[in-house]
């Protein structure tokens, strides 16, 4: 079943516990559902990259089905496949009440998209950006944040940064020329892989 | 925290709900039989011609139970229980081809055709209604992952049991006219229980 390559392992951890949650034992329930809340995410994760902010609630609102309807569960079923059974048909659900909202409301919601666009939170990327600013002259590393992630006109990080117009412009250039030769020698000497997956 | 005082899991869940109503449904469908219909005669109760119907719809019903249970219960497999209900449905249309092919060549129009064939899928239909909204009413309190195949079991649960209720006021005696017509009458309710389902079975 698509949990993951380990659901095997998964399986084999959450039956015993899940058995004895079923007959009443309030600890390990609660320990198989922290155990399924973490799978659930990943699974969903992974199923709702367009839309990052449905994910949470969409684990909470499986989990509450889930002890909902765990008297449909029968022990000859894998609790991970009944569990993501669960999952899909929450997923499907929601695909089904958004497509149905968004067709009703197309024009409405075009708008709102773009006035209020939320941003998803790519924090693997901002870490990744720090450390390699990091490793560049503060003249070059303040030069990029003023122009490329402030996004000023050149003129204007002039002004900031108190230095003349095509001193920027140079050290953009060699800033950017560095940082590249930064991210190629990582990637060939994995200086990034203690990197936590996402 | 839901595990704080959650207490065991309920058992048998689809049992508790299906078994219920059902028998609701089948008391509403016999009242409904004859009160609209009327009985038939009583001798006819002393031959084969109400139980062959019953035997025939109360099968369908035990199979068609056991496939909504597992439908209605989330990564249970349907294989089983699918494939007893097609051959409960094919026993009979066996059983009443046996008996059309034993009948006289010129009788086997009236044999195939009865006196209700038009009449009697639309009752069979009617008269599972009741069944049909308490068996859907048992699945939506469960967890059907596939709706729309879940409506239609629960369909053809409901259409057996408004199947039982029709035999207590159908006269005709051949055995293909309920291989044919009482099993599309049954079939129709599990369209009518596959487009609902679609969209009453949510949770």
């Amino acid at each position: 079943m698509p949990f993951d390559a380990n659901s095997g392992d998964l399986e084999s951890a959450l039956k015993p516990l899940w058995l004895r949650a079923q007959s009443g034992d309030e600890v390990a329930y609660r320990q198989c559902l922290g155990m399924l809340a973490t799978r659930l995410r990943g699974y969903l994760r992974r199923r709702l990259a367009g839309v990052p902010d449905e994910v949470e609630d969409l684990v909470q609102e499986t989990l509450l089905a889930l002890h909902l309807q765990r008297g449909t569960y029968d022990p000859s079923l894998s609790v991970s496949a009944w569990a993501v059974a669960i999952a899909r048909h929450k997923l499907v659900d929601l695909w089904r009440r958004r497509g149905r909202r968004d067709d009703l409301h197309d024009a409405l919601d075009d708008v709102d998209e773009q006035l209020l666009v939320a941003e998803p939170d790519d924090g693997g990327a901002k870490r990744d950006l720090a450390v390699l600013l990091k490793g560049l002259p503060e003249a070059q590393r303040q030069a990029i944040v003023l122009t490329k992630l402030e996004g000023l006109s050149v003129a204007e990080a002039a002004l900031r940064a108190g230095a003349s117009e095509s001193a920027i412009k140079v050290q953009v250039h060699r800033g950017l020329k560095r940082l590249a030769a930064l991210v190629r020698r990582s990637g060939s000497d994995d200086a990034f892989v203690d990197r936590q997956p996402t | 925290m839901l595990a704080r005082n959650a207490g065991p899991a309920p058992r048998a869940l689809a049992a508790k709900r299906l078994c219920p109503a059902m028998a609701a449904g089948l008391l509403a469908s016999g009242w409904a039989a004859i009160v609209w219909f009327g009985l038939i005669p009583w001798s006819l109760f002393g031959t084969p011609v109400p139980w062959t119907k019953m035997v025939y719809a109360s099968a369908l019903a035990a199979a068609a139970g056991w496939w909504v249970a597992r439908l209605s219960r989330p990564a249970a497999s349907v294989v089983h229980p699918r494939s007893v209900v097609i051959a409960v449905v094919l026993a009979m249309a066996a059983i009443g081809l046996v008996s059309w092919l034993s009948e006289p060549a010129d009788r086997r129009l009236a044999a195939l055709l009865g006196h209700s064939w038009l009449s009697c899928p639309p009752s069979v239909l009617v008269l599972s209604l009741p069944a049909l909204a308490a068996a859907l009413w048992a699945v939506q309190g469960l967890a059907p992952t596939r709706p729309r195949m879940a409506g239609f079991a629960a369909g053809l649960l409901a259409g057996s049991v408004g199947a039982i209720g029709y035999s207590l006021s159908c006269p005709e005696a051949s055995a293909a006219f309920v291989a044919v017509w009482y099993s599309l009458g049954i079939v129709l309710t599990g369209v009518a229980g596959a487009i609902l389902g679609s969209r009453v079975l949510r949770w």
